[in-house]
């Protein structure tokens, strides 16, 4: 017994050496000169979905993909980046992972991954940062704090969302509309009234009465599906479609609503799914699939991280809408929509007219507009600042559903 | 004596190569090099001070849980709750930073109080499973997964209810604490000397509390024989009490370090499975205090450098629970073939 | 069937268990083997049942043919059965299945054919056994009558007994031997393996003695019991005189005391205890005796009536409670209630003293075992774990483990399973403490030793109590009747 209690004292003290050899300041990071012209700039990409995710993750990973092809660089990528899929790791950690293996350039991909990437800016100001989706270095925007090596890039998806809900309220019989809904915050509130200022635009000119179009929304609690955590979107899909909601929009990372309109569709009532984030994710359900919404990365990542090859890289905060001359013009759009086969062709019209509407100035974003309590958003004419949509604070009047969580 | 002993480590060592074995096979039929993956891991784990400080980081709660769990397992307890007795201590440790943040306190002291609340709150988790015991008559397994099922939802709770961030919804957790509110870090690296410290300690107490006391023996016999313990006239039940007690304090302590040195804020996850992790370690090393800080260093660096595989090899992380799960099943599986073959023999 | 032994031996470890023992077993002989405990006898019943192999130079030979036995499958085979101490049946499960059990052949049973062998096999023996009863219904007896048809069905021509009176009631003594005298007579080979030696003496034609490992004699019937006495003890052993210590004070007293549990109800008992007094605990298994006991120590609730100890009323009170007031229970299965496996017998000391302080005082638990080590006779050393000990062994370890001062012992079976020898050193003991003013109460299924060493006795039968009867005024012979159920309106 007392020899074992040496040696475990040995190794104990074995480890307190280690530790205090971990004290002195680590050695100097990584190479962080530049390498030799020949070899290729390397940036890593964390996602907090599959790269296969048919939405969202895999929208990031196409992304980069094209990033590769046009600037000759390499991508090192990790996926599944979140709490529950990787246990006992931080998004900053697994971004230093990225850096030990060559990166000069890490994109944090997901809102979810806010914390990690200002703590990872922080601690590596020597490497570039993309923080997709997030507000932090908006000079005008409610959290900024100035991070010379971070940029902030978004798309006005509100445009890309609006014409989902014009596409919705033109298909539905039932007038009916859900919303599936990830998490509740900023983005997620004004992507949904997004929605919904389309629905009521289109359904409106339709000649219908605007009394008669539901518009719900419900909440999953993250941008997927985590078996335990969050509630099941294939059970909210159900509860809509089952309730004679016809059209679900997904508004979550990969749509899993569309399955449910096959179900349902098969046994006899045709419904209809709008997808998200990826331009070929109808392909899941492309006979129940109205159109998707999507983000095309490749163009605004190949610009910022040619400028931080080439040395001009600046912070940046970039929320930009689609390239209207032709939405779906892979290098210059960052914001899509894609038709789907279900579109009838009437309804195709339609929301090419309202694409035209839009891209020759219509702002569905203008008052009178209340808040879902009646309190006033916008007056009459008013017509919103970007601070005014970025931080929506609650959903919209006409809207079902819950602005924020109880 | 010492062939006994030469036996003993042949028979761990095959147990070893064929866990390796097992996962190799697994590997090649991926299509993958065992050798390449095995050699990432290693290089993830070990290969510069960063990562193993990461290593280190992971080590401690895990350190944390396995020396709780010896305390129960001595007492012939099976506390699977301690999954629900990490969450909890994260929770309370959470509540107690939010009690203060605002109180203009010494953060240090803060801090402290933090982790004892951490602390206090994995212990009554735990003697909850210990009372619904001993006077529900609930086996403690069955009373433990309920206990940690409840521990979630709450946590689930608390971060899209009352401690949500404001005007969010999302399982990403709530609002990170300011970093005056963290352990105090190593330069350039997320490894808390003090966590580490909290770990190694708690560890050699536990070591001295089963060898060196009267306490320890007592546990052990309840543990061993509770009938012959009863009659002994040792107090069998509050014995089995107080071993949940210490568990579920330093399970406790392992989600406090989760929340006050790794994460800063309560997420979803934020017992990261070092629970579940720390049943398997305990399991591997037989119930043995002084193979515990080898045991989970290993398990903690196959954690740590299994996230090698899928940025270099596009492998999954997962492979590191197949190969912890194969090392426990095969150890397990040689000491019954141990034992076996010394009943044969004699 | 004949048996010859040629040159066994068996080395565990350093331990030479069995030592060059040629032995020749006629067929149809009731052979007896003797032995005090750790003699070899079960090691040598192991080796010809196939449990264990004897080292290579050892020869069996059955009927003339040399065989080599490597399992209990293969003893079967060659017709050799053996029943154990602990009958190793299968408790949750129907007789008739349990009898089918091992039975070589097809995956389907042929129930009806089962039912129709063992109907047919208990009416020869005139074993009144239910094949539809579930196996852990039955006492030790009627398991072993069990066991002996479903070995004799498996086609054992040898049977092999290992301490088979051992907790067994005195009718079912007879009716085994009675059983085993007519298997005899079929031309069966018993061998009889025990340590009593009234058993050997009334039962077998011949019998082989060991010690040590080593074959030290053979006697043929009729016997001389101290030839037998010596060659087993290697000097001749004594039973002391009779005497009693009981004194004025009084230590337990119960009044009115009604027990129950599932299986029993018990009313009315009324009881003095006084100093230094022995009480014995006469009955068939489960008649009471066992809740009774454990009632007097605050392990069994009392459904009505007072137990005072000294003068202070613990009715109700758990067992530490009458622990701390002087009362000590050592139960009769040691490994499952007394004793800690897995820890040594420095360990169990230092249990049983409930030092204060918080770290183990190693040098003072040392000196504390090796003191009780030596004074209790035990072989073993401090780290001995307490389970690699022997039964007599253990048992000296329970006794040891008795604190200091008490006033009650209460002991179930306290030498069951135990030789003579073990058997006078344990009571030497136990007397000790009754000359320090302890009561002794104990159950045991052997009545001579209750009438050895009783002052007074309470006979059970089926929840009834008798009154207590003075040792001195009564024989085995109305004992056996009370047990039996039969004389009760004067007892």
């Amino acid at each position: 017994m007392r020899k074992n209690f040496a040696r475990f004292a040995m190794f104990a003290m074995a480890l307190m050496l280690a530790l205090s050899a971990c004290g002195q300041p680590a050695a100097t990071q990584a190479p962080a000169t530049s390498a030799p012209a020949n070899e290729p700039f390397v940036f890593g990409m964390l996602y907090v979905g599959p790269y296969n995710d048919n939405g969202w993750s895999q929208a990031q990973y196409e992304g980069g993909l094209y990033v590769e092809k046009q600037l000759g660089a390499k991508m090192l990528y990790l996926d599944k980046v979140n709490p529950a899929d990787r246990p006992g790791t931080t998004p900053d950690q697994l971004a230093e992972e990225l850096v030990a293996k060559g990166a000069k350039l890490i994109i944090f991909s997901s809102d979810d991954m806010k914390d990690g990437a200002n703590a990872f800016a922080k601690a590596h100001p020597d490497i570039n940062v993309i923080m997709t989706s997030g507000d932090q270095v908006w000079a005008d925007g409610k959290n900024y704090t100035a991070t010379p090596n971070m940029t902030n890039i978004m798309g006005r998806m509100e445009y890309g969302k609006m014409i989902a809900g014009c596409a919705s309220a033109l298909s539905s019989k039932t007038g009916q509309i859900g919303y599936l809904g990830p998490l509740i915050n900023d983005e997620t509130r004004r992507l949904a009234a997004s929605a919904y200022l389309g629905a009521k635009y289109c359904w409106e000119k339709a000649g219908k009465n605007a009394a008669d179009l539901k518009f719900k929304v419900d909440w999953v609690g993250f941008w997927f599906h985590i078996p335990g955590t969050t509630t099941d979107p294939v059970q909210i899909s159900d509860n809509f479609y089952t309730t004679g909601y016809d059209v679900v929009i997904s508004g979550i990372d990969n749509p899993v609503n569309l399955g449910e309109a096959q179900k349902q569709t098969a046994e006899g009532t045709p419904s209809f799914g709008l997808a998200y984030d990826y331009v070929a994710a109808c392909e899941a359900a492309p006979d129940v699939c109205l159109g998707t919404p999507y983000f095309n990365w490749g163009p605004e990542y190949t610009k910022a991280i040619a400028s931080a090859q080439d040395g001009s890289w600046k912070s940046q905060f970039i929320w930009l809408g689609p390239d209207w001359s032709n939405i779906n013009n892979l290098d210059t759009s960052l914001v899509g929509f894609e038709n789907g086969p279900a579109l009838s062709a009437d309804a195709a019209t339609a929301v090419k007219s309202f694409i035209a509407e839009l891209a020759g100035g219509l702002n569905l974003w203008t008052g009178p507009l209340n808040l879902q309590d009646g309190s006033a958003y916008l007056k009459d004419g008013e017509v919103a600042t970007d601070q005014q949509v970025w931080y929506l604070p609650q959903l919209l009047e006409g809207m079902e559903g819950l602005s924020a969580s109880k | 004596m010492l062939k006994a002993r030469l036996k003993n480590l042949a028979f761990q060592l095959a147990a070893l190569i064929l866990a390796f074995g097992a996962v190799s096979i697994i590997l090649i039929s991926a299509g993958a090099s065992p050798w390449e993956a095995y050699k990432n891991m290693f290089l993830g784990s070990f290969g510069s001070v960063r990562k193993f400080a990461e290593v280190l980081v992971a080590f401690v709660p895990l350190l944390l849980v396995t020396a709780g769990l010896l305390v129960t397992f001595s007492a012939g307890l099976w506390n699977i709750g301690v999954e629900g007795q990490v969450v909890m201590g994260a929770i309370v440790t959470t509540w107690v930073y939010r009690l203060f943040l605002e109180s203009g306190w010494n953060p240090a002291l803060i801090i402290v109080l933090a982790i004892l609340g951490g602390m206090v709150g994995g212990a009554i988790w735990a003697a909850l499973t210990g009372l619904l015991k001993t006077f529900g008559g609930v086996n403690e397994i069955f009373g433990g997964l309920g206990m940690n099922f409840v521990a979630t939802a709450w946590t689930i709770y608390l971060i899209f209810g009352p401690w949500k961030r404001p005007g969010v919804a999302s399982m990403s957790g709530t609002e990170p604490f300011p970093d005056e509110f963290s352990l105090p870090l190593l330069a350039n690296l997320r490894l808390s000397p003090w966590a580490l410290a909290l770990g190694l300690i708690a560890i050699v107490i536990i070591y001295f509390l089963l060898q060196g006391t009267y306490f320890g023996l007592r546990l052990k016999a309840v543990g061993k024989n509770f009938r012959a313990a009863y009659l002994l006239g040792i107090p069998t039940w509050r014995y089995s009490l107080y071993s949940f007690l210490i568990c579920g304090a330093l399970a406790g302590a392992a989600g406090a370090v989760q929340v006050a040195a790794v994460y800063h804020r309560l997420l979803p996850s934020i017992s990261s499975g070092y629970g579940y992790l720390g049943l398997m370690v305990a399991m591997l090393i037989n119930y043995q205090a002084i193979w515990a800080v080898p045991v989970a260093l290993l398990f903690a660096a196959l954690n740590i450098g299994s996230i090698q595989l899928p940025i270099v090899m596009k492998l999954d992380s997962s492979l590191s629970g197949v190969l912890q799960g194969a090392l426990v099943l095969f150890v397990l599986l040689m000491e019954g073939a141990r034992q076996k073959l010394i009943k044969r023999a004699s | 069937m004949q048996i010859e032994l040629k040159r066994i031996h068996k080395h565990f470890g350093k331990v030479h268990a069995n030592k060059d023992i040629n032995l020749l077993i006629p067929s149809g002989a009731i052979q007896g083997i003797l032995g005090e405990n750790g003699a070899g006898k079960s090691t040598l019943m192991k080796i010809l049942s196939g449990f264990i192999q004897a080292d290579s130079g050892s020869e069996i030979i059955l009927d003339g043919k040399r065989i080599t036995i490597d399992s209990p499958a293969d003893a079967i085979r060659f017709g050799i059965g053996m029943l154990h101490q602990d009958p190793l049946d299968f408790p949750p499960m129907r007789l008739v299945d349990n009898f089918l059990l091992g039975l070589p052949g097809g995956l389907l049973l042929n129930h009806k054919k089962a039912m129709q062998d063992f109907a047919a096999l208990a009416r020869e023996f005139g074993f009144a056994l239910d094949p539809e009863s579930y196996v852990d219904t039955l006492t030790v007896g009627e398991r072993q009558q069990l066991e002996i048809m479903r070995l004799l069905f498996l086609g054992a021509r040898v049977l092999i007994l290992d301490e088979p009176t051992t907790g067994i009631s005195a009718a079912q003594k007879e009716k085994l031997f009675a059983t085993l005298k007519k298997l005899s007579a079929q031309s069966i080979t018993v061998i009889f393996v025990s340590h009593k030696l009234e058993d050997v003496e009334n039962l077998c034609g011949r019998a082989a003695v060991l010690r040590g490992g080593e074959l030290v004699g053979e006697l043929q019937a009729p016997y001389e019991t101290l030839k037998f006495v010596e060659l087993m003890f290697g000097k001749v052993v004594t039973l002391g005189e009779k005497q009693s210590l009981a004194q004025e004070a009084l230590t337990l007293s119960l009044n009115n005391v009604a027990l129950e549990d599932a299986r029993i109800k018990i009313k009315h008992v009324n009881l003095d205890v006084r100093a230094g007094e022995v009480i014995g605990l006469a009955g068939m298994e489960g008649s009471g005796q066992d809740l009774f006991m454990r009632a007097c120590a605050g392990l069994a609730r009392t459904v009505g009536g007072r137990i005072q100890f000294k003068g202070q009323n613990l009715t109700g009170k758990s067992y530490h409670t009458f622990k701390r007031h002087g009362v000590n229970f050592l139960p009769a299965a040691r490994l499952e209630e007394a004793l800690v496996p897995g820890l040594n017998l420095m360990e169990h000391f230092i249990l049983a003293e409930h030092p204060s302080g918080i770290f183990i005082d190693q040098p003072a638990g040392e000196k504390l075992a090796a003191e009780r080590i030596q004074s209790f006779n035990i072989r073993g050393g401090p780290l001995s774990n307490i389970e690699s000990l022997s039964g007599g062994n253990q048992q000296r370890a329970e006794l040891a483990l008795l604190q200091t001062p008490l006033d009650l012992i209460l002991l179930e079976h306290p030498t069951r399973g135990l030789d003579i020898e073990s058997v006078i050193y344990i009571w030497g003991k136990l007397k000790e403490r009754c000359q320090q003013g302890a009561s002794i109460i104990f159950i045991s299924s052997d009545l001579d030793e209750i009438l050895q060493y009783s002052d007074r006795i309470l006979v059970f039968f089926a929840g009834q109590v008798s009154n207590p009867i003075e040792a001195s005024q009564t024989s085995v012979e109305q004992l056996g009747q009370l047990i039996g159920g039969k004389g009760w309106a004067d007892a």
